[in-house]
Formats: structure tokens, sequence, C-alpha cells
């Protein structure tokens, strides 16, 4: 028991190295998880002890990075992500608050929730599974609705066809070497072009207040809940994003604003995290790169799901402690820190973890995916219409027109 | 703004497309699929040598080619439906998807069910099989004669066409399985499995249910 304890806390460290820097994520390490357990190095609940930590723990700190890297000038405040609106505002370690609290606050939601809702799971994805396509062209189309004006409803389904070409031809051919093309497409369509705008802006960040005053959490269940009910949907649907888990339930609840959105948001990345676990069970089928290592170590029956919760909850509360405090290091150091220099690094390691996992071409793949990220903001639409690269491959595949389409374009 | 990203994205794009079109995956020996193939695309092409069918009705084949290589395909039960039509040992089999190891060994997840293509296999004469044939794979199709029961539940029937005559085995475990056809004396079968030989014998002992057909029953 302390032992897998100690594999947990293990994992913690490596979540946090992982969630800290940008490019680096859980599932380029669980592959070399399941090879140490395959060489009888590790034993089969040490690795999950170790992938299931190592995941959660990321998705409380790498709001860190994403915080407080990237911000764009004040004269783009209308297009930046909510976040760096509040870093605008000096608001930074709010932030990191709003988005421990969701982290969180939807981890409990969603492991209560569990229980009553698992034996649902598998049977609504059962009957999902065949309507899967129309199901997300409704998300799809919801999406761009949300965008109120012809003029931008039309730019983002161009922004989701453009984007979803760039996936189709990344990921269904050879190009990328399968998985590994999803680094360079995702860095270029949600890291680089972030950096390269906030890139410019020469580090004039006010100062971030620090208060310790506690976040009102009755003034955010509401938002808590729509993070764990979205959590739900995009651990169950294939191809949707956090943001678009957050707008779409937002919007069916008519919540908003900035402060529900980053509680929302960050709760749908930790929810789906463990549901992506769960669905092992419920539906037999990995939904996030640390789920298939898993599902490679082990299979996960009723023992192993309550194993793998419990290791969940022991590192959530830990990881909203670490991430509440390293983000207060970086709100109160924001200023002093060579930004342009930070900036520069992580666009640095981004370029080198795409030539790594995809050679030259992955270089391509970031050139043209950092283009198509950069006209969100120009365009004037919110940047979820990108997940086009991984929704319209999706859509495709579940209605079966997958192989006509790349027939067509000559694959 | 809008427009330079836009032309950098669409360049890139047709950049892309003409790398893709270059890496379009050729028929690919099976003995060379190692670890460096995982996430690629690969055609494969050979012969069924083995097949096991899983409770809810996804099938799982080997596939060998001339290169003597052998890799699995796992055909779940949406594919297999999808496909129309049965998948048998022996058969000819081309296949495009995609290279995964799972659980250490190697195999080729179909893309769809438009990326396999079947060409059955014909069943030898009766006649054909003898001491020649004994550890090999062989497709037979006939008339079931006497059958009967021995123990666990498995069942020897002999199979009969022209002059030619075999005992097949049907051990137990396959005969209790869920599709499992049932059949009479007088039905035609077609049936294919490995050559073993049982007290100087020759039988067909076959290792899957789903080896195991019912072609048509007397009226």
């Amino acid at each position: 028991m302390i032992e897998y304890l100690g594999f947990a806390l293990l994992g913690i460290g490596m979540g946090t190295f992982t969630g800290l820097i940008p490019g680096v994520h859980v599932n380029n390490i669980a592959p070399i998880l399941v090879g140490l357990t395959a060489g009888s190095i590790l034993s089969t609940l040490q690795a999950i002890s170790l992938i299931v930590a190592m995941m959660l723990t990321h998705t409380f700190l790498d709001f860190i990075p994403s915080t407080f890297l990237g911000v764009p000038d004040r004269d783009t405040a209308l297009s930046v992500l909510p976040a760096h609106k509040l870093v605008l505002e000096g608001r930074g370690y709010e932030v990191i608050k709003l988005t421990a609290l969701g982290s969180l606050g939807a981890l409990l939601f969603s492991a209560a929730l569990v229980g009553p809702m698992t034996p649902f799971i598998g049977t609504a994805y059962e009957s999902l599974n065949p309507r899967m396509h129309w199901l997300l062209i409704g998300i799809v189309s919801v999406m761009f609705y949300l965008e109120k004006k012809w003029k931008r409803m039309f730019s983002a389904a161009g922004l989701f066809l453009l984007s979803g070409l760039l996936g189709l031809l990344v990921l269904d051919t050879n190009i990328g070497s399968g998985d590994g093309a999803l680094m360079p497409l995702l860095g270029g369509l949600f890291g680089m072009s972030v950096l390269v705008v906030g890139v410019d802006n020469d580090n004039d960040l006010p100062d971030q207040e620090i208060s310790d005053s506690p976040v009102n959490v009755r003034s955010n269940v509401k938002s808590i809940f729509t993070g764990a009910s979205a959590g739900f949907i995009t651990g169950v649907i294939p191809g949707v994003g956090p943001a678009q888990g957050t707008v779409l339930t937002q919007a069916a609840t008519e919540s908003g604003g900035t402060k529900d959105f980053l509680v929302g948001v960050s709760g749908v990345n930790t929810a789906k995290a463990l549901l992506s676990f769960v669905a092992l069970y419920a539906i037999g089928r990995p939904r996030s790169g640390a789920a298939v290592a898993v599902d490679e170590i082990m299979k996960v029956g009723l023992q192993e799901l309550i194993f793998l919760m419990g290791i969940a909850l022991f590192v959530g509360g830990i990881a909203a402690m670490l991430h509440l405090r390293i983000g207060k290091i970086a709100a109160c150091h924001i200023k002093r820190l060579p930004y342009k220099a930070m900036c520069f690094a992580v666009m640095a390691s981004i370029v080198g973890f795409s030539f790594y996992y995809a050679g030259f071409w992955g270089l391509l793949i970031l050139a043209t995916a950092t283009s198509v990220g950069l006209l969100p903001p120009s365009l004037g639409v919110k940047r979820t219409h990108c997940m086009g690269c991984l929704m319209l491959p999706v859509i495709l595949y579940f209605s079966g027109l997958e192989g006509t389409v790349l027939g067509l374009m000559g694959f | 703004m809008t427009k330079l990203s836009l032309l950098c994205s669409l360049t890139g794009i047709a950049l892309i497309y003409v790398g893709a079109a270059q890496m379009r995956p050729g028929l690919t020996p099976i003995s060379q699929i190692d670890n460096d193939y995982v996430g690629l695309k690969t055609v494969i092409s050979g012969r069924v040598i083995d097949l096991s069918v899983h409770p809810e009705g996804h099938v799982f084949l080997k596939v060998k080619d001339e290169s003597g290589g052998v890799i699995s395909v796992p055909l779940f039960s949406g594919t297999r439906s999808e496909l129309g039509e049965r998948i048998e040992l022996l058969d000819n089999i081309q296949v495009s998807g995609q290279v995964k190891n799972y659980q250490g060994e190697m195999e080729l997840l179909p893309e769809d069910v438009g990326s396999i293509q079947v060409v059955h296999s014909a069943p030898i004469e009766l006649s054909q099989i003898d001491e020649t044939r004994l550890g090999n794979e062989v497709k037979i199709r006939g008339f079931v004669g006497e059958k009967f029961s021995v123990g666990d539940n498995s069942i020897i029937l002999s199979v009969r066409r022209g002059d030619g005559e075999l005992k097949v085995f049907l051990p137990g475990d396959v005969v209790e399985s869920d599709n499992f056809p049932e059949f009479f004396e007088g039905d035609k079968i077609q049936a294919a499995g490995t050559i073993k030989s049982y007290e100087g014998e020759l039988e067909l002992e076959i290792g899957s249910s789903y080896s195991f057909e019912v072609l048509e029953a007397p009226k």
C-alpha cells in the first residue's frame, strides 16, 4: 500500500515536470513505463500508480505555463485567451486559484459520479456509437452558431475545414508516423501560434496581485459541475476538446464569463483525464494516451477501477497544493523573469520535440499548423474551431467515409 | 495578417499533401514489419493460417505471407458484420491499416471494411489428402456421413465426397461455442483445419467454430 503511494508521489513529480514544460506530455512518457512493466522492472500496480498520478498532476500544472507564457499585448486583448486576459489585468494568481478549484472540484464531483454513472456510460456509448458522427456534427454546428454573426460563423467553418484537412493529411497518412505527428499538429495550432503573438510583448505585464484570500467555492459550484459534466462527455466522445466541452455546457446551462470558463475548462481537463481511465472499464476503449498505456498493462475490472480512483483522489489534493504553490511563485516573479527568452525557449522546445517525434515533416507540419493557428485572432473567432484537426478525421471515421475521402484525395 | 497566415497555411498543406502522396503505402512483406512500423499505414497480403472467434463476435486472424512473417489482424464485430462475407481459414486476404503493437505482438488494424479484400481459397478433393499433408492446414467440402460423440462433448464425423472420405474431429470447446452450427447426417459442409494423425488414421481437426460451416441441408 505504502509502496503504491510512494510511486504515486513519484508520478506527481513526473507530472509536475510534464505539466510545466510545454511540449512534454504524459503520453510521451507513458509508453516508456509500459516498456519497464514489460521488462518486469515495474510491477503492474506500480506502473499504474505512476501513470495515473502523472496524468492527473499534469492536468493541474499545465495551466501555469499556458497562463503566464504567450500573453499578447493589451491592444489585442479582445481576442486573447481568457487566462491571458486576467494576466493582463494583474490577476494571474487568481487564474491559478480558479483552475486549482476547477480541477480539484471536478475531480471530486466526477469521482462521486463515477459509481452511479458507470453502468450507464457503456449503454450510452453503445447507442451513441453508430450515430457518433451526427453527434459530433451537431457539436460542431453549435460551436459555429455560438459565434453569433454570419461572417464569423463562415470564418469558423472555414477554419474548422482547414484544420480538418490538415489533421486528415497529418494523422491519416504516413507523413507523420501516426501519433508522433500529434505533437507538431497540436503544438502549432494551440502552442506556437499563441507564443508567436506573445513573444512580441516586451514583458510589460502588470504586477500580479497576490491575494491569499480563498476563492468562493459556493459561487463556483455551478462551473465545477459544468466542468465535471463536460469531462464525462468529452471523456467518452472522441475528438472533443476541453474548451469545446466547456463552451457547450456553459451554453446549455446559460452560465458564462471568464472566471466561469476557467473553472469549467480546468475541471473538464481533470475530469476528462479521470474519465479516460473509467472508459477503460465502462466501454473497454482508451480515451487518452495514458489510458492506452494502462490498457496495455492490464485489463481494468472493478477492483482495478477502485484502485485507479483511489490513486487519483490521493494525487488530486497534493497536485492542487503544488499548483497553487508553483503558480504563486510564477505570478510573483513573472515580471523579473526574462520573459522573451522564456517564450523563445518554449518555442525552441516545441520545434525540437516536433523534429524528434516526426522528423523533417514534423517541422513542416508545425509551421503549417502555426499558420493556421494564427488565423483565429485575426478572423475574430474562437481558437477551439482548430479542433477540426481531430474532429473532422473522427467524423469521417465514424461515418465510414474516411476511406472514400482519402481515396478521392489520391491516397 | 489574415491573408499571410492563410497563404502560409495553404502552401504548407499543399507541401504536406505532396509529401503524403509520396509516402503512400505499398505492399509490405510481413516479416519486415517491426516496431519501426508502429503507427504507420501499411498494406499486407497473405493467407489466413489461424483464426479465433471472440464471444462478442470479434474475429482474430493470423496472416502469413511468402516472406514467412506472421501478423495478427483483428476484425471487430462491427467491421465483420459490415464485411458481409466470411473470412475462412486459408483464404487469401489483403488488408490495409495501421500497425499496432498490442502486448508485444504486432497487429494490423484494418482502417475500415473497404480496406479488406478477400479471395476465398478452393477446398481440396478429399482423395488428395494423404500423409504428405500431415500438419498442414486444409479446407474441405463434402457431405456428413456418420457422426458420433466422444468424451468432453467432442464430435467425430466422417465427410464424404466422390471417392474420398475423411474423418473430421470437432473438439468439445468448438462444439460448445455459441455460434457453432447445428448439423445432421447428409448436410453439405465446409471445414478448414489441420491434418493430424490419430491412431494411424488421418483426420481433420477443427480449431474454431468459425471454420465449420453448413452449406446445404437436404430437403
